[in-house]
């Protein structure tokens, strides 16, 4: 026949190409298809995750912001009531060391006054002593007013010590 | 010395070419080729001819191919799997582009079908020894005649086991005659049987314009039988060009892969060196671009056969 077409080649042919048809829909058509499906469909669902991911990042970074700004403003304040506590502190601290400086002063002021009248009752215990030796010395000798005054110079001369009172 | 030009370096590749054929004459004589465009029965089988062999061949490599590819098919694939998935990828949006998405995912099983049949067995019958084994005869004790120096003695094979499947008229034939069948149904289905049937046979025009002309209405109704005319006209036109596309499907695959064989065959019998081999990377070239035209026609017809016809214009 013609070129040799012949209905059986043709229908051989034919069935061949629906074997290969059926074959090729089983194993390489469904499986190939399902696959490039589901994987798009996988990429589609983690572009969409990652761009919620994002989004929720910038809400955090915003969050997080916040809470830095309330946290600094906090300590700007906690460090400014520390500050007015110290300078109180301070204060009362100063306020005390000048209360217990002049108490300081007072007892030594005391102290110096009570040492000066002991001086002073010890001084006149003595002169009264000298001034009995004097008088013994007088009553010994009897002398003259001048003689007298001497005598008490030389007293006073003999206990050198108490020149300055 | 003066620069080659196009024409220069064309005349030394042929006096190259020519010397390398009258050498290979001389030195290694070998029987003429014979040509035979019907293919051979083998094996003593009724109709089991060695086209159809290849082709069973070609499906059985098709076959493994994908079955291995798509065996234990895993989400984040393996190299095999990601280099089957990649080509049926590209033939997808091939078809999505062409015809849409939904019609193209319709068409798709068939129209790929096509294509790897025919990529297939065109590709398949190029792998070197595809033609060699098959029933012939010894040579005669005299040599080859022809032969100037050397004598050829040796097994000449008539009738190869496997013969490049394409180039049995049945087998573009039958594909064409399944393009056709595909398209007309794929018509039918989604346009309805008389809406995609009136696109060859519309009378509806000249009714018209009959009855235009019973009520009196001469030159609306001689204008609608005019249009009327026209349009049957154009019914004809478009039913040859349907079946003509069989023939032009048919012809264009066979001649093409016919003329493809006959030119390797000649060039492998003229110098069997090397010279063959861009001729075989042409070949497969070939078998690609006629594989795609192939499904790509059948596609393109089919998304015209869906298309209505208010859309089309």
């Amino acid at each position: 026949m013609l070129l040799g077409i012949s209905w059986q080649a043709l229908l051989s042919q034919i069935v061949c190409f629906g074997i290969l048809l059926a074959l090729l829909v089983m194993f390489a058509y469904r499986p190939i298809m399902r696959m490039l499906d589901e994987r798009s469909n996988r990429i589609k669902d983690s572009m969409d995750k990652a761009e919620e991911i994002k989004q929720e990042a910038a809400r955090a970074g915003v969050m997080v912001k916040e809470q830095l700004d309330s946290a600094r403003k906090d300590g700007q304040s906690i460090v400014a009531q520390a500050e007015q506590l110290g300078e109180r502190l301070r204060e009362e601290a100063r306020e005390e060391a000048k209360k217990e400086g002049e108490a300081i002063l007072a007892r030594a002021q005391a102290e110096i006054g009570r040492e000066r009248d002991e001086a002073i009752d010890r001084l006149r215990a003595e002169f009264v002593d000298l001034s009995l030796m004097a008088a013994e010395k007088v009553i010994k000798e009897s002398l003259d007013r001048e003689k007298h005054m001497r005598l008490i110079e030389e007293v006073l001369e003999e206990s050198g010590g108490l020149r300055k009172e | 010395m003066p620069k080659l030009g196009c024409l220069g370096w064309g005349i030394i590749g042929t006096l190259v070419f020519v010397i390398l054929a009258v050498l290979s004459m001389l030195l290694f004589p070998v029987p003429q080729p014979e040509v035979h465009l019907e293919a051979e029965t083998i094996f003593g089988l009724p109709f089991f001819t060695n086209t159809l062999f290849a082709s069973l061949l070609t499906i059985l490599v098709l076959v493994v191919i994908f079955f291995t590819a798509t065996r234990n098919m895993k989400l984040v694939p393996g190299r095999w799997q990601n280099v089957v998935e990649w080509v049926m990828e590209w033939f997808l949006n091939f078809c999505e582009e062409a015809a849409g998405r939904e019609n193209g995912r319709r068409f798709f099983p068939v129209v790929a079908t096509i294509f790897l049949y025919v990529i297939g067995a065109a590709l398949i019958s190029l792998i070197p020894g595809f033609e060699v084994f098959g029933y012939g005869h010894a040579a005669p004790p005299e040599g080859v005649p022809g032969a100037f120096v050397g004598t050829y003695h040796g097994f000449i094979v008539d009738v190869p086991i496997l013969k490049k499947a394409n180039t049995d008229i049945n087998f573009p034939l039958a594909l064409a005659l399944i393009s056709f069948i595909f398209v007309e149904f794929m018509g039918i289905r989604s346009l309805g049987f008389f809406r995609y049937i009136s696109r060859f046979f519309s009378v509806s025009e000249l009714f018209k314009g009959i009855g235009e002309l019973f009520r009196g209405r001469i030159r609306a109704g001689l204008g609608g039988i005019f249009t009327g005319i026209i349009e049957i006209f154009v019914g004809i036109i478009e039913t040859i060009s349907e079946f003509i596309r069989i023939v032009s499907l048919t012809f264009r695959l066979f001649g093409n892969m016919t003329a493809g064989m006959i030119l390797l065959l000649i060039i492998c019998f003229l110098v069997p060196w090397v010279v063959g081999v861009p001729f075989y990377g042409l070949e497969a070239l070939f078998g690609f671009v006629q594989a795609l035209i192939f499904g790509g026609l059948t596609l393109v017809f089919a998304t015209i056969a869906v298309t209505p016809r208010a859309m089309e214009e």
